[in-house]
């Protein structure tokens, strides 16, 4: 599968109607379900933390400011158990994220697609509540 | 004395995270077909979903929520002794054996929690502030709840006895459980405390730990389901087979419950290339602030 193609599915997911296909009670206290998100930019900070890794990404807005957005995945642990590492993302990246927003905060986001310049698909564990049902 | 069953380790899934690499490309996949689908009807990306493996979700092997990892069918091969011909509990991590949205899920078909209305004005008042939860500000998801975070048995022995019997629970917070093994009763008046003060023992082959002495701030599950201090709980735990961890909980609380009632939930055996991995919740958690939610348990 392609770049492109990962990106489409990615895209596909985000806006098929209805509800949120990973929706849950601590993820909808926090993030809007129906308001997803889609940005470019420069990978900034990565923090490889509980209880869920952080990465900031610069993005430069259409009157040309930039802004540092604050986007959250999965644990550590549940990360690492997907294939991730504390290098997987890296500083300077460019990435393209696909995710829902903050509801307080729109520049927060909970990762949930994220594709970088050489076309790695990376799906991102969005940044459910570590309490979700394993079975 | 019995001699030791050799696990058997044959069948299990041992696909690492290379493997998991190109799971990603094979679960978009299964992802297009699924989104193409949801445009022809709102819901149908997720009604349609369970059409696949159960055990794989959506993504397949590669969980979509970052949670949902690699899963093989559980084992039912014998469960393995210890050359005592104790049942041994500690030769992998588990997955599972408690609640996660609902205590009464592990209840029998058509039984009902049996809620004082004491209990149930408590639900209703945490329902209006759901982000009150305990667990989410890094505070312990307390007993039988504990998934879906792996946990271990540690037995401790001397030379010349078992003394305890260790949980360790990778999360949600960095965490373990401390059973005496060692004959010792209760105290007659335990301060409270988040795991409470246990007691175990074997019947048969079921681990039985009994735990008093617990304090009435952790929530069973994500409903706010209560529990008073004066909680007693009795977990018996049955290692049915090689994969599979049953654990089946006494709840008994008169501040809370009308009747004891009995909770039964399933663990599972993770792939023997799994370990407890550091979990420090209270290194970098932001919850709340995206959402605009201010920490309960913050000081003035």
């Amino acid at each position: 599968m392609n770049r492109t193609l990962a990106v489409l599915v990615a895209v596909l997911v985000l806006v098929a109607p209805g509800t949120p296909l990973f929706a849950h009670h601590s993820f909808s206290s926090e993030y809007d379900g129906e308001k997803t998100f889609t940005i470019t930019g420069v990978v900034a900070k990565v923090e490889w933390t509980n209880p869920h890794v952080r990465f900031y990404v610069d993005v430069k807005e259409p009157d040309g400011t930039m802004a540092n957005w604050n986007l959250e995945l999965a644990s550590p642990s549940a990360l690492a158990r997907n294939g991730w590492n504390s290098r997987t993302l890296k500083v300077g990246d460019t990435v393209t994220v696909l995710g829902y927003s903050g509801k307080a905060v729109p520049t927060r986001g909970a990762a949930r697609s994220v594709v970088v310049a050489d076309g790695r698909s990376l799906f991102a564990g969005t940044a459910e509540d570590p309490d979700s049902q394993p079975r | 004395m019995r001699r030791a069953s050799v696990p058997a380790e044959a069948g299990r899934d041992v696909s690492g995270p290379a493997r998991a690499g190109h799971s990603v490309l094979c679960g978009a996949g299964i992802l297009l077909i699924a989104s193409l689908a949801s445009m022809a009807s709102p819901v149908l990306a997720q009604s349609q979903a369970p059409r696949q493996d159960p055990e794989r979700g959506v993504f397949g092997p590669v969980g979509a929520l970052g949670q949902e990892v690699r899963r093989s069918q559980a084992l039912t091969s014998p469960a393995p002794r210890l050359p005592d011909g104790t049942i041994d509990l500690g030769d992998g991590i588990w997955v599972g054996g408690g609640p996660v949205n609902d205590l009464a899920q592990g209840l029998k078909k058509g039984e009902e929690l049996p809620l004082l209305p004491s209990a149930r004005q408590v639900m209703a008042e945490r329902a209006k502030r759901p982000t009150d939860d305990p667990h989410l500000w890094c505070l312990p998801m307390g007993v039988p709840r504990s998934t879906p975070y792996p946990f271990r048995f540690v037995p401790n022995y001397t030379h010349r006895k078992p003394t305890h019997m260790f949980i360790l629970h990778e999360g949600n917070i960095h965490s373990y459980r401390q059973v005496f093994m060692d004959g010792r009763k209760h105290p007659s008046e335990p301060d409270p405390t988040w795991f409470g003060h246990s007691i175990g023992s074997w019947e048969k082959d079921t681990l039985v730990i009994d735990t008093v002495g617990y304090n009435d701030k952790f929530w069973f599950d994500r409903r706010g389901t209560p529990h008073t201090e004066q909680l007693h709980t009795i977990e018996r735990w049955t290692r049915v087979n090689m994969g599979t961890l049953v654990n089946a909980v006494t709840i008994d609380d008169p501040g809370a419950f009308s009747r004891p009632f009995t909770v039964t939930f399933n663990a599972r055996l993770s792939p023997p290339t799994d370990d407890i991995i550091e979990n420090i919740c209270q290194e970098n958690n932001q919850f709340g602030v995206a959402g605009g939610h201010a920490n309960p348990f913050a000081g003035p």
